[in-house]
């Protein structure tokens, strides 16, 4: 189940037709046509990445990495995270450089609380207009922290000042206490004495009376004071108890908000997995704009969540961290029960596995190394790009070689082998780099005749591969291009080979297959004069 | 088909570039979490079984395993203790290894020599670096240090010499020029984790990423914001994804999900053929420079397949009647 986009044909050149050039031209995105006319001129490797820094990219750098949760992560978990959102280099540098200094911002620590409640009520109205990443979906952790931390802070106040009514109330209970202790008892005592003393001294009444209504007017106006005291911490703690009420209502909201989000987001991401390919590419931009508007907050509280899985790296294969983790077998669970518990296999021995001489002269190679399948590919300025362009009539050698090519993937052998043959040789010949691409040639060559594809393939094995293949037609189709190759060989200095091939398959099987092979190279190879083992 | 039973459990088979029957398998014990490796070198004999020609005891598990380019009896091992060894066939046992090259900090994951230059091989480890080394130097040349997690791939491109892959658990392929300071593309190819990549053979800008999420991408460099193919078809998580040497479009990739695949990623129906011999994880896979369609693949069943694909008769198999895409799994 391939799924295939439309990647754009290369607008540059081509592989050049000079093979001894090492680096291609560098092929640019569709929007970057302008650029890939600059840099023809002096060509680049094609293995770096060419596309300018894109500003919206190093600005949701720039935001995620001021956030002061990321500033406390290590350096390279930060430069992991944003080359894992698809950021280059150069903008990850780039973003690097415009965070401001630490030393600044810890002292507007306040007001970046307050300016990230502002975003936090501004980015809510942005979010809805583009469907954001699978990894921007935790958004809400942080945001929901930033904005308990304001909360907190505020209720903090709320709470300082219930505890001062608390300890107001108490000293003011406590002081109306004494005070009425100091009234009644006295006003106890002196109504005491007025009654005992009431019919000694009827003069004394007097002076005693205005002492007592003062002291109760004292009194009075005490417990007066405390309770004013006590009604007004009463209401600032109901005050208070609003006012956190009302910010609850406020987080409640925005955790609301942000579920409801969430959910959207994990609705999106649902859409883009099932979408093709074309829908993605579209999708994937739409995520990029997602990236741009919503901000830091998202990636910020990525960047948590990342770490957190980060900070917990075992020394474990890597087989135990699966998303739906493939079912180990028995012995293996028992072995990391053993281990976990601190007992060690017995099975294992002690193995001094060190060099016994360190400076053991190396053996001289017995074989000369050969040229790689690919390579002989290389030496015919074909590739698989070219392969289309079918049109291309520069000569005889270009088209035996398209048709070489197309012979060797999928196409109609027109052009007899032996043809194709003494092409290869000359264009071999010519080239100086190709020391052993004699070598790669018979190796390019042999698979096209080699013993285990005999010119008649039984017919069980057709039948068997047919079957089981979902396309019949393609590997069919193979078998019956290289069985006309088989055909079509019949020049003179290879009967010997078939031969040989024909002996092979009939006694039904390669009895030596080093040597046959060795053989049969050296057969080919006599004629070009080249000597290998 | 032809079958081989390791000791311990499987954990890669290459194809030696110089002989056609000759293929190398590192295993390690106990699935490779702590226990011994053993390093094999195995023969074809299109009559019989597979047979063993030399073998190697480490200490350690072993991960992965390159063959020198430049010389046909050298070896490379990537080994769990971080160390990397080399192993030359030509000289007895007892004076192997010809060298223990420990660097790395961590687990020694995989290995690969270079094609082009064929001087040069990689090491890519669990300590997020990816280190170049010569056979001449007993030191590193360069360390390639800027993954933020395990590097569990470096692969070389079949066509510039120096350039190279690397796929790691940061869920990034890094492409590196190793004239250039650092890596000179990122690739965020998967959510998860990046287990292997390899480059098209045919088309060097083309690069195939193995990951966790159970899917291969198959990349442009050249307009890399979009895989070219996304091939879904595995159960779990894809272990170690290989281009053919001899055929543009086809790669092979194997599984935890216990089957080898192959696919042609620029036809609609990307799966053509899947194997699934094996009994546990298939965790490595490797197609012959030398001879087209034979494939190897081993696992945590300690077996080690050899087959033909497609025709399914081979200079291996061809006494068994065998059937292209079905096989037995007892040794004949």
């Amino acid at each position: 189940m391939a799924t295939q986009s439309t990647t754009p044909p290369n607008p540059a050149g081509e592989k050049p037709e000079n093979p001894a050039l090492e680096v291609v031209q560098p092929a640019m995105e569709d929007q970057h046509d302008a650029k890939a006319e600059a840099s023809k001129e002096n060509p680049t490797s094609v293995f770096v990445n060419s596309e300018p820094i894109r500003e919206e990219q190093v600005q949701n750098a720039v935001k995620f990495l001021s956030h002061p949760k990321v500033r406390g992560s290590p350096v390279i978990y930060r430069r992991s995270f944003l080359e894992r959102k698809g950021l280059t280099k150069e903008e990850i540098d780039e973003a690097f450089r415009r965070v401001p200094d630490p030393s600044l911002t810890v002292s507007s620590s306040q007001s970046a609380g307050t300016n990230q409640d502002g975003q936090l009520k501004s980015s809510p109205n942005i979010q809805p207009q583009a469907p954001t990443q699978l990894l921007q979906t935790a958004a809400a952790a942080p945001a929901g922290v930033i904005s308990k931390v304001g909360t907190l802070k505020q209720s903090r106040f709320q709470w300082s000042h219930a505890f001062l009514a608390v300890g107001l109330l108490g000293v003011s209970g406590a002081g109306t206490a004494i005070i009425f202790k100091n009234a009644i008892v006295p006003r106890l005592k002196s109504w005491i004495c007025k009654v005992v003393s009431e019919e000694e001294d009827l003069g004394k009444k007097t002076n005693s009376k205005p002492t007592l209504a003062e002291e109760a007017a004292a009194a009075a106006k005490a417990a007066a004071a405390a309770a004013a005291d006590v009604a007004r911490t009463s209401q600032e703690m109901l005050i208070s108890k609003n006012e956190e009420k009302r910010c609850f209502q406020e987080l409640m909201n925005l955790l609301d908000k942000q579920v409801w989000e969430m959910k959207s987001m994990r609705n999106a991401i649902q859409k883009l997995e099932g979408q093709s390919d074309h829908g993605r590419i579209t999708a994937l931009e739409q995520e990029n704009h997602g990236v741009l508007v919503t901000g830091s907050r998202q990636s910020n509280s990525n960047g948590k969540a990342e770490f957190d899985m980060r900070s917990a790296r075992s020394s474990s294969p890597p087989a135990s961290v699966e998303p739906s983790i493939a079912p180990h077998p028995k012995s293996y669970m028992e072995i990391m029960a053993m281990i976990q518990r601190g007992e060690r296999p017995p099975n294992i021995r002690e193995i001094n596995d060190l060099p016994p001489n360190p400076n053991q002269p190396v053996s001289n190679p017995q074989v000369a190394p050969r040229a790689k399948p690919w390579e002989v590919a290389r030496t015919q300025n074909t590739t698989v790009q070219v392969l289309h362009s079918q049109e291309s009539s520069d000569g005889l050698n270009s088209k035996l070689q398209d048709n070489g090519l197309i012979n060797r993937l999928n196409g109609d052998s027109t052009v007899p082998w032996w043809q194709r043959k003494n092409v290869r040789i000359t264009e071999i010949e010519t080239e100086d780099e190709l020391k052993n691409g004699f070598s790669g040639v018979q190796a390019n060559e042999r698979p096209v005749q080699r013993a285990w594809v005999p010119p008649q393939p039984p017919p069980f094995a057709m039948a068997e591969a047919a079957a089981a293949i979902r396309q019949p037609k393609k590997p069919s189709f193979q078998k019956e291009q290289l069985a006309d190759d088989q055909l079509v060989a019949h020049p003179s200095d290879v009967t010997d080979e078939l031969q040989r091939i024909t002996k092979i398959s009939e006694s039904g099987g390669v009895v030596e297959a080093n040597g046959g092979s060795s053989a049969v190279s050296t057969s080919e190879i006599e004629e070009v004069g080249f000597e290998q083992n | 088909m032809p079958v081989f039973k390791t000791p311990f459990n499987g954990y890669a088979v290459k194809f030696s570039p110089f002989y056609e029957n000759r293929l190398a398998v590192a295993t390690a014990q106990n699935f490779g979490i702590l226990g011994n490796g053993r390093l094999h070198v195995l023969d074809l004999n299109p009559s019989g079984p597979i047979t063993e020609f030399a073998s190697f005891d480490t200490a350690d598990g072993v991960y992965d395993l390159a063959w020198s380019e430049s010389h046909d009896s050298l070896l490379v091992a990537a080994v769990a203790d971080g160390s990397i060894k080399l192993y030359d066939l030509a000289l007895p046992p007892s004076s192997n290894p010809i060298r223990s090259l420990h660097e790395h900090t961590r687990e020694a994951h995989s290995a690969d020599y270079n094609p082009v230059r064929r001087d040069s091989f990689l090491s890519s480890s669990w300590d997020d670096t990816v280190k170049l080394w010569t056979i001449d130097r007993p030191t590193s040349v360069r360390t390639f240090k800027e993954h933020a997690y395990c590097v569990y791939s470096a692969v070389w491109n079949p066509r510039h010499a120096d350039v190279f892959a690397s796929a790691s658990g940061d869920c990034t392929v890094r492409i590196w020029d190793v004239r250039e300071p650092g890596s000179t593309m990122i690739l965020p190819a998967h959510e998860l984790e990046i287990l292997s990549c390899d480059w098209n053979k045919y088309d060097d800008c083309i690069i195939a990423t193995a990951s966790v999420d159970k899917s291969i991408k198959v990349w442009d460099v050249r307009s890399f914001r979009v895989p070219v193919a996304v091939l879904n078809g595995h159960g779990y998580a894809v272990r170690k994804v290989k281009f053919s040497p001899h055929r543009g479009n086809l790669m092979a990739s194997c599984s935890y999900d216990m089957t080898i695949c192959l696919w042609d990623y620029m036809v609609e129906d990307a799966l053509i053929g899947r194997y699934d011999h094996h009994t546990e994880f298939a965790v490595g896979v490797d197609m012959s420079v030398l001879v087209e369609g034979l494939l190897a693949s081993t696992g945590w069943d300690e077996l080690v397949y050899v087959c033909n694909w497609p025709y399914g008769i081979g200079v291996i198999c061809s006494k068994h009647e065998g059937h292209a895409f079905k096989w037995n799994k007892t040794l004949d």
